[in-house]
Order: C-alpha cells, then sequence, then structure tokens
C-alpha cells in the first residue's frame, strides 16, 4: 500500500491544553509527530506597562504586583529595586532579609503548585492532591505573616510594610521541618516511580547550546545544564551574603538530559534550597528598622523629586524578571516602564522542546516551562480543511491513554 | 568577569569611536557588602553587531531585553545584556543605548548572533514601530494580528482614541 506523508497543522489555542491560560499554537504535524510550532500570546497582554505609565509610582508598585497572581513578590521586589536605585534610596537591612524569606517562600509555593500541575497532566492525581495539600501548610505561612495568601503587598520603596514578628519565628522553623521531613516522600513519588519517568524522561528536550542562544531562564536553563541564575550571578538584596549556586541535575548525581524529567529534578531541589535559604536568614536577621522613609507623603516627594534611571532583578520562581525603570523630575510616575516576565524568555525554547515528540506530549511539555500568561480550554484541529474543535479534555484524555499504554 | 574587561572588549570590537561608558555602583549585601557595578554604553547602530559579536567572545551573553523610550524627536532603545553568567557573582550588568532618528527608524536585527532576541524585537516593532534589518519574522507577537497601532509612542492618536473611546463606554455602563 502507498504510504502518503502529510503535514496537517494542528492550531492549539487560544485556550492551553495544560494550564487554563490563554495562548495559541499552531502546531505543524506529520502523523503523530511534530514537526514544527508557531507560538502566539498577547491573548490576555492587559497593557499594563501602558497603565502603569500614566499613574505615580506607589500607584505602580500595586498594579505590579498584580502581573502575576502566582509570583506575586517577584514584580513589586525588582519594582522597588529600580525605582530605589534611580531615586537613592537604602533599604534597611531587616527590609533586604524579610524580602528575600517571603521570596523563597514563594518560590517553595509556586514549584509545588507546579509539581501538581505536571502530576495532572501525565494522568496522575493522586499526586496533583498530595502536592497540593502539603502546599497548604507554607500559604498558611504566608497569610500568617502578611494576611494574604496572594499579593502580599510586603515590598514597600525604602523597605518593606510588615515585619516578622518574635512569636512567628518558631511557625516558619515548624514549616521547615515539615517540608524538610516531606522532602524524601516527595522526590521518591516524582523521581522513583517508572511511569512519572517513562512519560517524562528524554520528552521535551532542550539541549544546553539551545538553551544558551535562545535566552532560556530560570530552571528551564539549569535542567539544560546551564548553570545560571541570578541569585547567585548578580547578587542583590542579601543573595551575596549566601553563596548560593545554581542547581541542575548533576547536584541529584543524575548526567543533564534536558529534559521534563529534569525540570522535576531542579525544582524539587530548589525547594530544599530555599527551605535553607529562610532558616540561614532568619538566623541571621538583625533587628531594627524595616523601611528608611516609614512617611507616605515624604516617600511621596522624594519620589516626585527623583530623576534618573535604574534596573532592578530577581530569580522568581520561572526565572529572570527584570524592569528598567525611568523617572524625570516633576512627574509622579515612571517615564519609561518595561517588564520583562521568566515567561516572555522561555517562549523562544518550546520550538526546539516541542520538535519531534507526539501530540500526547503537548500537555506535559508546555506545561513543563511553567508557562505564566493566562487560560485556555478548548483545541481547534484543523483536518484536511474542515474544523474540528478539540476539548481540553480530549487532549488530557490523549495523555492520560498514553501513560496508561506505557504502564502496560 | 569585571567591568574592566567588558569595556576592553567593547573597544576591540568597536574601535576607538566607542564614547566614554559610564559606571554606575550600587553597594548590596549586608554581612558581606559587596560593590556591584555596572555598564551604561551609548552605541551607534553601526557598531552594535559588532560589539555584541565581541562580548559574545568574552563571556556567555544574554539577552535579558530590550526596552524603549520614545524622547519626541527620537527613538531610544536599551538592550540590557547580563555578560558572564554561570559563576558567583560573575555576571556583569551592561545596557547598550542605541538613539534612534524617528524619520529613519530602524535597528539591526541580533537575531543572527543570538536567536532568542526575535521575542523582544518582535514586541519593539509593534509597540514602538521600530523596524528590524535582518529580522524575518514580523508579525504582532503580543497584539492582534491586525492592529497598527504602536502603544509605547507619545504620537499614536490610535491607541489614544482606542482607550477614550473605552473609557466612555465604561462611564455609560456604569450609569446604566
Amino acid at each position: 500500500m502507498e504510504t502518503r506523508k502529510q503535514v496537517y497543522q494542528i492550531p492549539v489555542g487560544p485556550v492551553h491544553p495544560a494550564l487554563k491560560e490563554n495562548i495559541r499554537f499552531v502546531f505543524d504535524v506529520e502523523g503523530e509527530r511534530i514537526r514544527n510550532v508557531d507560538v502566539k500570546p498577547g491573548f490576555v497582554h492587559r497593557g499594563i506597562e501602558y497603565m502603569g505609565m500614566r499613574r505615580n509610582l506607589v500607584q505602580v508598585l500595586y498594579l505590579a504586583e498584580r502581573i502575576c497572581g502566582i509570583c506575586s513578590i517577584s514584580h513589586p521586589i525588582v519594582f522597588t529595586q529600580a525605582v530605589e536605585q534611580a531615586a537613592g534610596i537604602e533599604v534597611p537591612a531587616r527590609a533586604q532579609y524579610i524580602r528575600v524569606i517571603v521570596s523563597e517562600l514563594e518560590r517553595i509555593h509556586s514549584h509545588l503548585l507546579w509539581a501538581g500541575v505536571a502530576a495532572h497532566e501525565l494522568g496522575f492525581d493522586t499526586l496533583l492532591h498530595l502536592s497540593w495539600k502539603v502546599r497548604e501548610r507554607v500559604m498558611d505561612i504566608l497569610e500568617e505573616m502578611t494576611g494574604n495568601r496572594v499579593d502580599y503587598a510586603i515590598p514597600m520603596f525604602g523597605g518593606v510594610r510588615r515585619d516578622i514578628a518574635p512569636e512567628q519565628y518558631p511557625k516558619l522553623t515548624e514549616m521547615i521541618r515539615y517540608y524538610r521531613g516531606l522532602f524524601e516522600e516527595l522526590s521518591d513519588t516524582f523521581l522513583r516511580d517508572a511511569s512519572v519517568e517513562a512519560r517524562t524522561r528524554d520528552v521535551g528536550v532542550l539541549t544546553p547550546e539551545e538553551a544558551h542562544e535562545l535566552c532560556a531562564v530560570g530552571p528551564v536553563a539549569r535542567a539544560s545544564g546551564l548553570r545560571k541564575d541570578v541569585r547567585q550571578d548578580w547578587p542583590y538584596l542579601v543573595y551575596g551574603d549566601y553563596e548560593l549556586s545554581a542547581l541542575t541535575p548533576e547536584d541529584y548525581g543524575v548526567a543533564v538530559h534536558g529534559d521534563v524529567y529534569d525540570r522535576i529534578i531542579v525544582r524539587l531541589l530548589e525547594v530544599a534550597q530555599s527551605l535553607d535559604l529562610i532558616e540561614r536568614c532568619l538566623r541571621d536577621m538583625p533587628e531594627g528598622e524595616i523601611t528608611s522613609i516609614p512617611k507616605v507623603p515624604a516617600l511621596l516627594a522624594q519620589l516626585k523629586k527623583a530623576e534618573g534611571e535604574g534596573i532592578g532583578r530577581h530569580e522568581a520562581p520561572r526565572g529572570e524578571v527584570i524592569h528598567y525603570v525611568r523617572l524625570e523630575s516633576g512627574v509622579e510616575g515612571p517615564v519609561v516602564w518595561k517588564v520583562k516576565a521568566p515567561t516572555y524568555s522561555n517562549l523562544m525554547p518550546w520550538r526546539p522542546m516541542f520538535r519531534d515528540q507526539e501530540i500526547a506530549d503537548i500537555p506535559i511539555i508546555a506545561a513543563s516551562i511553567d508557562p505564566c500568561m493566562c487560560c485556555m480550554d478548548r483545541v481547534h484541529m484543523v483536518r484536511e480543511g474542515a474544523n474540528e474543535e478539540m476539548a481540553k479534555a480530549e487532549l488530557l484524555r490523549l495523555s492520560w491513554e498514553k501513560t496508561r499504554r506505557m504502564c502496560g | 568577569m569585571n567591568t574592566g574587561s567588558v569595556v576592553q572588549a567593547l573597544r576591540e570590537g568597536v574601535g576607538e569611536t566607542l564614547p566614554e561608558p559610564e559606571v554606575r555602583t550600587r553597594t548590596v549585601g549586608v554581612a558581606k557588602p559587596l560593590e556591584i557595578e555596572e555598564l551604561w554604553v551609548d552605541i551607534s547602530r553601526e557598531a552594535l553587531l559588532s560589539a555584541v559579536g565581541a562580548l559574545m567572545q568574552l563571556a556567555p551573553v544574554h539577552l535579558s531585553v530590550i526596552s524603549g523610550r520614545d524622547a519626541g524627536e527620537e527613538m531610544e532603545l536599551l538592550y540590557h545584556l547580563a555578560v558572564g553568567y554561570g559563576t558567583e557573582g560573575g555576571e556583569v550588568l551592561l545596557t547598550l543605548r542605541l538613539t534612534l532618528p524617528k524619520d529613519d527608524l530602524w535597528a539591526p536585527s541580533l537575531c543572527e548572533l543570538i536567536p532568542g532576541a526575535e521575542t523582544t524585537e518582535r514586541e519593539k516593532r509593534e509597540f514602538l514601530g521600530v523596524e528590524f534589518a535582518g529580522l524575518s519574522d514580523n508579525r504582532n507577537l503580543f497584539l492582534p494580528d491586525d492592529m497598527t497601532a504602536h502603544p509605547w509612542r507619545q504620537d499614536d492618536e490610535q491607541t489614544a482614541g482606542l482607550i477614550r473611546r473605552t473609557v466612555k463606554w465604561e462611564e455609560r455602563d456604569g450609569d446604566a
């Protein structure tokens, strides 16, 4: 029988198969294999930078917090850094420690959230429930410390808005003990499980060369063997005091494959790293002021007079965040505000990751970079000119079936 | 990696025409305070590629993002590059400032050297209207496919009109 190889185009989105976020992929597929992909983001572009350039700096700080609901301290940390550099504002030592502690707590909850999503994409829902159950502990601590589960409103220009009370210290150390006790169980269920390994080993590979050329950031770059971590490379706040190293799968004692499995390893190792860091910060944190300009009118007056440029950078759970701010005297808001979130840098690396992979692997590869856009719930399939609509449930079913097939 | 070797590489790449780089310092850390230097250098359109090429010979280069500013008659592009990642405290943050006249608004694309520059160049193209010579994909990335406005430009009437209409519509909605 004559075999024909024809390339079909499958648009996936703007409703996402893996996370509930809007993005459109157009896959060129040959049989079951993906040959190429075109990525189109922007369906939830809210014009935040445009809005920011028309508001005063304190309002922009709150707006920055709402760029992302998961890494909701990363953007305020970076924005305050950039404005403090531009306006020449000092940050007291204790406030620097508090910023680091909250951002490491955020890393723990973000990585556990991702672990649950990844397990769900593979059809391993018991693991999803386990990951999200244990994540509640850090969410409780965040609520206890800041009053909120998301959008903590901690950084303010010149310091932070809330201190850590003495009675909260034991709760934090107890949380650290809790997660350390769980680490073995979590790494056992994720990394020594045959079905997880079968679905993620050598799937969605990104070579170190590709990761470098395409400017990949965060756990995606590190899982490909690049020792790239803003906390290590470019000291800021108190990270420079702790001689942090970027973690790659080699630190777990395995060779680098650059696949989805390696991205799980890196994120799990980073949870442990964050626990160590929080513990050390709590030990070293000095007593003292938490802000250098406590009075808001004085702060606003100083900001209005400020003139200059500033850059802030931070290693968010998903990778590098950078903000550029330009202030001009007499103008209340930033004249220029540019925000770069980690997923922006990890868009291009998706292309080599998807190449030559199967359709059933789309959800887990898409989820493996821990994308942060906004949501999607159906898929359009164009086959021989006819428009077929494919539900998110259908793609997930394909993914789950593959797991069952592989596990016999 | 330090700012000295980055400046030297830039001088080798660009030649004597390189303007004097500006070094800004910030102090970080509490227990072990460190002075971190960052570089701001003005660059010309002609020298951009050779400057980035020379940096890539020196150390791994990460392009964080390109920022842009509409300065009235001119457009300013700021290339934020992190040179030399992978070692503790060994990265130099460098900003190359490229100023372009508005009536001849184009810049050379970095995609040949850094393929990852595509996302940020496409974004600058749609939001500021800067054309990139050598950029193979000129479709809108974040904006709708058929949108021709450049929202971050001061002289963009189309976006301003869109906002006015939305505000008007929302006010009417509130009254009802």
